[in-house]
């Protein structure tokens, strides 16, 4: 069981602490919550780009990284949808380090033009890097984009499109933080060799002081239900062809959470899921195949995606997956089936949980979805789950009236 | 806010202590296997290593074919019911070929630490190695293999160990489409023979290990005769390319990725943790120079860095970013011309102080936690060292002084001596 202490400043930080003493480390966590859902649909990929500046120093502290190295500290972040997050490790002598450095880019930053010029530079590389220099690069972009019509889910977290990286201006820049970077927009969260004592000491003295702001109220566009099947086809030079598919699901809170990210396992976790063992293994259609749900905190998606083998039909590939959904509606899973993907996924939870960076995260994401004690109820939510309610949550979101294809087709002649 | 609240807490020096050390047992019939015992959470790692990497094989191919074949059916599963039970138990489970090396590493929760035991002894030693999978996995691999080809990184890694270690060296030989016809049930399984002897085993297990599973250890692998050790091998001459330069054209692409590399010292030798300090100046880190200077000064990349890796035959150093085709040149330029400021210019003592610390750190991480530990003591165990290594580190990290550094970065970054690759 994984013990935590909650407390919130008067300034609306909330903090949560969990002591490991097995660890010489302490892991610092700052969840702020803002994500590519926040950004106006012409300036899209900010939020990204944004977590790029936070690095870019201060008026007090030009540089950020160094004082944490020299305290034998490491870090990073990444941005979602939903979030931002910023973490650190450092030696559990050094933390107060961490919280000087933390603390001080949350009270203001220096919004440097030349920073701003370099990292919108290092970004656009970043777009090229990870997804259009890459085969199938683009794929989910385009997925994302027949499937979202409203939704600011529409764009991926780089951005739409280079071109708007590349547009942002200072004063957007200002803008943004003041309006997502406070302390009551974010979730501080401590996991290591610390005390839940002198984690309420230190937070007070440095994140105490930061004053309240006013955080842009999100209203976000609903997206309309999906009546009818949506279909793309790209063409691309790649070497085989690839087909994407998308069903809307609920939103992260929902009650029909656990059962879909149970179905994603049942189709595709290890090697024994069904996907992999009939169309991979036994019909030799695909090359690899995967399925996963998005877990947005608004209603997301299942994403299912495989690259077909060398002369295999599409139409007959896509066929095969259909059939493989239409049995999960139609047939109860075998207990023995249900066990396996209960066990696996309750291994992978201790396995995050054996490391203190992992807890860190996942403590204060509970935080955010209002549920923290997932921590330690995950597993027992997951095991819930029953053949019924696969059978029901299948029948209900896997229809083909609630489903973008994307058909990625290689134009290579060999 | 109060002013002084806002001063620099002070830095408290920073330092590994002591290892935790492996404890070693043995299996009945000479088997060795390292304990470490530490963790919170109820599981293990269990990693079982073979001298069956790619330097063994005597084509293209073999090793890894071989370690992929191993959980494809066994004696008493099919593939598919191997999978579907190792799932069932909630174990993950990972085989690797690599260069020197290969074998087995799984996690697992300690109650079913008996029945995944069995499962691999299954995989290791009692393969079948089925024809209609084998040829169902060339077919895939060949589909892979021909993705990784349209990556630009992937083309540019592939011919810099060309290039530094030769078209006929293990480390270097280049894969070609052909070489996913030319596996067969017998050459793996004649591979097996030779190369997953329990005489050739080592086991490592960390994490919450509980009493009991060294006997359980005994039971499953203890009783196996050893076999003999394999001593037949070929060698193969390592013959660095004539060519310095190489392009490597991939039409359409919009970066072009850049290797600076060349064969050099390994674990074994001496100067081998002021090279990995050098190394951390110049590319190691997120602060390097090499970071500061082309993405945070100029922005021509998302990440640059330099690695320096050990094999057992060799080592190898490597300069790797990915850069718009624009940048390309201006961005070896740079490359190069921060390799001679180390070798001219003494590092300043406010950076050699951060990349001190900053090492110590990354120590203390590589040691945070049993599977971490298990890392770390493989790294130095399979080249025969062991946990004296990393006190040897320390030391050198804490002593070193600018103009030894001056003195590594002239010795080993000879800038005649590097292939420079490019691909894009």
């Amino acid at each position: 069981m994984i013990k935590y202490y909650r407390f919130c400043l008067e300034n609306g930080l909330r903090v949560l602490v969990h002591e490991d003493k097995s660890s010489p480390l302490i892991a610092m966590n700052i969840l702020y919550d803002v994500g590519s859902r926040d950004e106006d649909p012409e300036l899209t990929g900010l939020a990204h780009l944004f977590e790029h500046l936070m690095f870019g120093g201060t008026s007090r502290i030009p540089d950020f990284d160094k004082p944490l190295q020299l305290a034998g500290g490491e870090n990073n972040a990444f941005t979602t949808e939903d979030i931002t997050d910023y973490y650190i490790t450092v030696p559990e002598t050094n933390i107060e380090t961490g919280f000087w450095l933390e603390s001080d880019r949350m009270s203001d930053l220096d919004f440097s033009q030349k920073n701003l010029e370099i990292q919108k530079s290092v970004v656009t590389e970043e777009y090229y890097q990870r997804y259009l220099n890459q085969p199938y690069g683009d794929a989910l972009l385009l997925l994302r984009s027949l499937a979202y019509k409203v939704h600011p889910y529409r764009w991926p977290t780089i951005g739409r499109e280079v071109s708007h990286i590349s547009n942002v201006n200072l004063n957007e820049i200002k803008e943004f933080f003041f309006s997502h970077y406070a302390p009551n927009n974010a979730i501080l969260t401590l996991t290591g060799n610390i005390t839940p004592d002198r984690a309420f000491i230190l937070t007070n003295k440095w994140f105490g002081p930061i004053g309240k702001r006013n955080v842009k109220q999100r209203k976000l566009p609903k997206e309309p239900v999906q009546k009818e099947e949506r279909r793309m086809d790209a063409e691309r030079d790649v070497p085989a062809s690839a087909i994407y598919k998308a069903w809307h699901t609920g939103p992260r809170r929902s009650k029909d959470f656990y059962v879909l990210d149970l179905i994603t396992d049942l189709l595709a976790g290890g090697e024994s899921g069904r996907l992999y063992t009939k169309l991979v293994r036994e019909k030799k259609l695909f090359s690899e195949i995967n399925a996963y749900i998005t877990s947005d905190i608004d209603p997301g998606m299942m994403i299912l995606h495989g690259r077909l083998m060398k002369g295999v039909d599409i139409h007959l590939a896509e066929e095969s997956i259909n059939q493989v959904i239409r049995d999960l509606k139609k047939r109860y899973p075998s207990d023995n089936e249900m066990e396996k993907v209960k066990n696996k996924f309750e291994s992978s939870v201790i396995v995050s949980n054996s490391n203190i960076l992992n807890k860190a995260m996942s403590l204060s994401y509970f935080e955010l979805l209002g549920n923290t004690d997932l921590i330690n109820n995950e597993i027992y939510e997951f095991r819930k789950t029953n053949k019924r309610m696969v059978a029901e949550v299948s029948a209900k979101y896997l229809n083909e009236e609630n489903c973008s294809t994307l058909y990625y087709k290689s134009t290579r002649k060999d | 806010m109060t002013r002084s609240k806002r001063i620099q807490p002070a830095i408290r020096p920073v330092d590994l202590g002591k290892i935790p050390e492996a404890r070693l047992f043995t299996l009945k019939n000479g088997v060795p296997v390292y304990l470490i015992n530490s963790g919170t959470e109820d599981l293990v790692r269990m990693e079982f290593i073979f001298s069956a990497g790619k330097i063994k094989e005597d084509r293209p191919l073999l090793a890894s074919t071989t370690n992929m074949m191993l959980s494809e059916g066994s004696k008493k599963y099919s593939s598919a019911r191997l999978n579907s039970l190792m799932d069932y138990y909630g174990a993950f489970y990972k085989l690797s070929a690599e260069r020197d090396k290969a074998g087995i590493s799984v996690v697992l929760i300690n109650r079913y630490l008996e029945k995944i035991l069995e499962l691999i002894r299954e995989i290791l030693f009692l393969p079948r190695f089925p024809e209609k999978e084998l040829n169902a996995l060339m077919k895939k691999r060949l589909s892979w293999y021909l993705v990784n080809c349209d990556k630009v990184h992937n083309i540019a890694s592939d011919q810099l160990f060309e290039s530094i270690f030769g078209k006929r060296h293990p480390y270097g030989r280049k894969l070609v489409p052909e070489d996913f016809n030319n596996m067969n049930p017998s050459l793996l399984s004649d591979f097996h023979k030779k190369y997953y002897s329990p005489s050739d085993m080592a086991v490592i297990v960390s994490g919450k290990i509980r009493k009991g599973t060294a006997s359980l250890l005994n039971n499953y692998f203890g009783e196996m005769h050893p076999g003999a050790v394999c001593s037949e091998d070929t060698v193969y001459r390592m013959k660095s390319l004539a060519r310095k330069k190489v392009h490597k054209n991939k039409s359409g692409a919009l970066q072009t990725a850049i290797r600076i590399g060349s064969p050099t010292i390994n674990k074994r030798h001496p100067d081998y943790p002021g090279l990995k300090i050098l190394n951390t100046i110049l590319g190691g880190y997120f602060s390097s120079r090499l970071m500061k200077n082309i993405r945070e000064d100029k922005g021509y990349t998302y990440g640059i860095s330099s690695s320096v890796s050990s094999l057992d035959l060799s080592g190898f150093k490597v300069i790797s970013t990915e850069v718009s085709k624009k940048h390309t040149r201006k961005t070896i330029d740079e490359i190069y011309k921060e390799i001679r400021l180390l070798q001219k210019k003494p590092v300043g003592r406010d950076e050699l102080r951060i990349v001190r610390n900053y090492i110590l750190g990354e120590m203390v991480r590589m040691f945070d936690g049993p599977f971490a530990i298990a890392e770390s003591f493989r790294s130095v165990w399979e080249f025969g060292l062991d946990n004296s290594y990393y006190y040897r580190f320390v030391k050198k990290v804490k002593t070193i002084d600018p103009d030894e550094i001056t003195a590594l970065a002239a010795t080993y970054y000879n800038t005649d001596e590097l292939h420079e690759i490019t691909a894009g």
